[in-house]
């Protein structure tokens, strides 16, 4: 079997049907992990009492397993709740009537959330104390205060840590195959396996990924020199 | 799916997962170390700025850290034997084994120069001029004291490149092989208790973890006895995240 230079061109067009599915579960997942990690990382923050604890253990043991762990719990366990907890209840709604996308986005929420957590975190604890202080003095309140003057900062400071996280996501989102979600590396697979050329199709795909992390990794260089403008120093 | 959920069968699993816990350390420690090799040859070029070959690391570097680690473990199991065969070599017998730690290898090999790069360029300037004024060889100034300096600066980014390195490892399953999550694969289909298998196999990933984050730290203090300015402040910020929930660490300890 040789090397087939033109059915590595074949299969990338035919693995772009595919990459909705991995953009979406990617954006999706990031979308939901933002707003789990802003809470947790605020939970641990204010170190809000009980909560703070069961925040810490949910990162610790989200950052301790892999990825493939959170979807497998959660694809065969959410499942068996479901149906037990309808069942308890006399519902006539089944799991299997939920779509498996839906698990697989829930399973890389879960996972995203965690480590995004950590770069919120970090993000918030590196702004200025004094300028919480300042927007009190100037009679924000807490919330007001968090998302006009410490948010805008934070993710300035943590945008690299956030592209990290997203192009995390972004390759964890290949996992989704695990469970029959026809996202790019799937498609790879079936037109690997339909036209017996393994090699050219995960060729494309690896390419097709590449340039997508190459895409971001240009769209947040460009994004932090405009979002630091304002903390460039000096006078003018 | 599956039958009625069953807690005993998580403590049955547990033994029968631990059982192949060696593959997947194997597979850990075989490519970090081969990793190491790859990250410190593909470093080099890069950081004494030699034309040509510091493009080639600079690709290779964006090509392992731009694409899945899924997709390189296929590319290389399907790809290699056949440009191997066009090099008149048989490479069906190598065990799949082997294409998964070369993969995983080359993998933490990408990131691991990345943190070598930083960590030399942290070591100061002057420690190698000092070398240099008595009378030390390029090669002997880099091994004998910007070597030694920079892993200890390094500790904790390469702590978490191997924790790292250890989750992915649960993908190797998908190639065949028969490590915890492949074991798990095969104990979840012949006893249908799926997610007892995965939560006995999620505990040990986690147990795993937490060890060898300790471990790390201790090293890491250990290494920066010399400088104890800066191992204070890395343990004290590390072990503050670490407080947070002492109960782990009692978790870590009895298993």
């Amino acid at each position: 079997m040789k090397i087939d230079p033109v059915f590595i061109w074949t299969a990338f067009v035919k693995l772009l049907s595919a990459l909705p599915m991995t953009l979406f579960i990617t954006a999706i997942s990031v979308g939901a992990g933002l707003v789990i990690g802003s809470i947790i990382a605020l939970l641990r923050i204010y170190k809000v009492p009980v909560l703070q604890h069961l925040a810490a253990f949910y990162v610790t043991f989200i950052r301790g397993t892999p990825m493939l762990m959170h979807l497998f719990l959660v694809y065969f366990g959410l499942p068996a709740l479901i149906d037990a907890v309808s069942g308890a209840f006399g519902w006539t709604f089944k799991s299997s009537s939920v779509p498996i996308l839906v698990f697989v986005l829930i399973a890389f929420s879960i996972t995203a959330g965690a480590y995004l957590a950590e770069v919120i975190r970090s993000g918030i604890l590196a702004i200025d104390k004094g300028q919480l202080e300042a927007a009190y003095a100037i009679g924000m309140k807490t919330p007001q205060a968090l998302w006009r003057i410490v948010f805008p900062q934070a993710f300035a400071v943590s945008l690299p840590n956030l592209s990290n996280s997203l192009i995390g996501m972004l390759h964890g989102s290949t996992l989704a195959f695990t469970v029959t979600a026809v996202e790019i590396f799937a498609e790879a697979n079936i037109v690997a396996t339909t036209n017996w050329k393994y090699f050219e199709s995960f060729i494309a795909a690896a390419l097709l990924y590449w340039g997508i992390t190459l895409l971001i990794e240009k769209a947040v260089a460009v994004l932090e020199k405009r979002i630091n403008v304002y903390n460039r120093g000096g006078v003018a | 799916m599956g039958r009625r959920f069953e807690f005993g069968y998580i403590l049955e699993f547990i033994p029968k997962l631990l059982d192949y816990l060696q593959i997947t350390l194997l597979i850990v420690a075989a490519s970090i170390a081969l990793g190491l090799i790859v990250g410190l040859i593909v470093a080099l070029p890069r950081m004494y700025h030699i034309p040509v070959l510091k493009r080639i690391s600079a690709v290779y570097v964006s090509f392992f850290r731009g694409t899945p680690v899924l997709i390189q473990l296929f590319l290389i199991y399907y790809g290699l034997p056949e440009l191997l065969k066009g090099l008149s070599i048989d490479a069906s017998k190598v065990p799949v084994l082997a294409f998964v730690i070369l993969t995983y290898g080359l993998h933490s090999g990408a990131f691991i120069s990345e943190a070598i790069r930083a960590a030399v360029g942290a070591v100061d300037r002057g420690q190698v001029e000092a070398a240099y004024a008595i009378g030390m060889s390029g090669f002997e100034a880099f091994t004998r004291i910007v070597l030694p300096q920079a892993a200890a600066v390094s500790l904790p980014v390469f702590a978490n490149l191997v924790i790292a390195n250890l989750k992915d490892t649960s993908l190797a399953f998908t190639l065949g092989v028969m490590e915890m999550t492949g074991k798990s694969q095969t104990l979840g289909m012949t006893t249908q208790h799926f997610i007892e298998v995965y939560i006995a196999l999620s505990l040990i990933y986690f147990v795993v973890s937490m060890i060898l984050e300790r471990l790390f730290l201790l090293a890491e203090r250990r290494m920066l006895k010399y400088q104890p300015e800066l191992a204070g402040h890395t343990s004290k910020k590390r072990l503050l995240q670490g407080l947070f929930l002492p109960q782990f660490k009692k978790g870590g300890e009895q298993a």
